[in-house]
């Protein structure tokens, strides 16, 4: 299917503006460990102290991807691990037969940065939450895709969130992860834009191993460049993207 | 009495990351709840939480004493002596 996107929007790995990824898709910024966490002034104060780090990077890039539809876009909500540093402190509160908190509680499910968007425009629109291992990202574009074409959407709204695991976890990790939001709006492709064209099939040459880099670096090292198109070979698919100009 | 109502404030600030909030902002007889300090109802079951393991005191959740022993700092502090008794 082909679509366009109307609004890129990524925070992570120290990189926090449209200029700091086209240096990066020109080799001349690279990703740092730490950074800043986005300051989300526009969140009230008493709504602003109950958000981790990954409800931070995910709700800026939310909030500025979809300005213009903030309260009517339906939109994906795609992360592999989830907000796994807050279930890994319940899983050990509950090993030590701690009493839980309700807050954390309540903000652990997989879909609670999309409640969290849903509560602070008051969107009611149809909200998915997606994890989908390595191919997480481009899975929740297909997702995207799928409501754009089915129900005949305007536009989609895409919300990829993931941090680094807990330490505990990290063996079982082979990506090299960085804390990263990235925020798409989609939209069927109108005349005089470019068009993305994204496909997959299933890889048959039993890779062994997943990828070391994160699918959204494959994608952002390829929007902010000019290239045509980018491969990128997970253990399961061979996805392919492609952009031209609809004339 | 007075160094349990400082606990129950910052118990109060530390609970539920209040961070422009300092002890003294919090009025000993002020509501705690909507009008008040503005807390919501999820906050409410986070303190009951912390004031449990703070204070090993029971609270019954829902009840309509529970409601008047969370109005404010006083009335929780007033709760938490009587129950230490």
């Amino acid at each position: 299917m082909e679509f366009t996107i109307k609004q890129c929007v990524a925070w992570g790995g120290g990189l926090t503006s449209a200029q700091d990824w086209q240096d990066y898709a020109q080799g001349e910024k690279v990703l740092s460990d730490t950074q800043e966490l986005p300051a989300l002034k526009q969140i009230p104060a008493m709504q602003r102290r109950r958000l981790s780090p990954f409800a931070k990077l995910a709700l800026h890039c939310a909030l500025n991807a979809a300005d213009d539809c903030l309260t009517t876009v339906p939109s994906v909500f795609a992360s592999r691990h989830g907000d796994l540093a807050k279930t890994s402190k319940l899983i050990s509160d509950v090993a030590a037969e701690e009493v839980l908190s309700p807050t954390q509680f309540g903000l652990s499910v997989h879909n609670a940065v999309g409640g969290l968007f849903s509560i602070y425009t008051g969107n009611k629109a149809p909200l998915t939450a997606v994890s989908a291992g390595e191919d997480t990202f481009f899975t929740a574009i297909i997702d995207a895709l799928c409501k754009l074409s089915a129900n005949e959407y305007q536009q989609v709204l895409v919300v990829f969130t993931e941090t680094v695991v807990p330490e505990i976890y990290q063996d079982y990790v082979a990506q090299e992860e960085v804390d990263i939001a990235c925020a798409l709006l989609l939209e069927p492709a109108g005349q005089g834009e470019e068009i993305y064209k994204l496909s997959l099939q299933a890889n048959t040459e039993n890779q062994q191993s997943e990828n070391s880099q994160m699918q959204v670096l494959d994608f952002l090292n390829f929007y902010y460049s000019n290239n045509e198109q980018v491969n990128v070979n997970s253990k399961r698919h061979l996805w392919q993207l492609t952009r031209t100009i609809n004339k | 009495m007075n160094d349990l109502i400082d606990e129950v404030k910052q118990l109060i600030i530390d609970t539920l990351d209040l961070e422009d909030i300092e002890p003294a902002d919090i009025d000993y007889e002020d509501a705690l709840f909507v009008d008040g300090l503005g807390l919501d109802s999820i906050d409410a079951l986070e303190l009951g939480v912390a004031i449990k393991k703070a204070f090993d005191v029971k609270i019954d959740n829902n009840s309509d004493d529970s409601k008047k022993h969370f109005y404010s700092v006083k009335t929780l502090c007033e709760f938490i002596a009587a129950s230490r008794n």
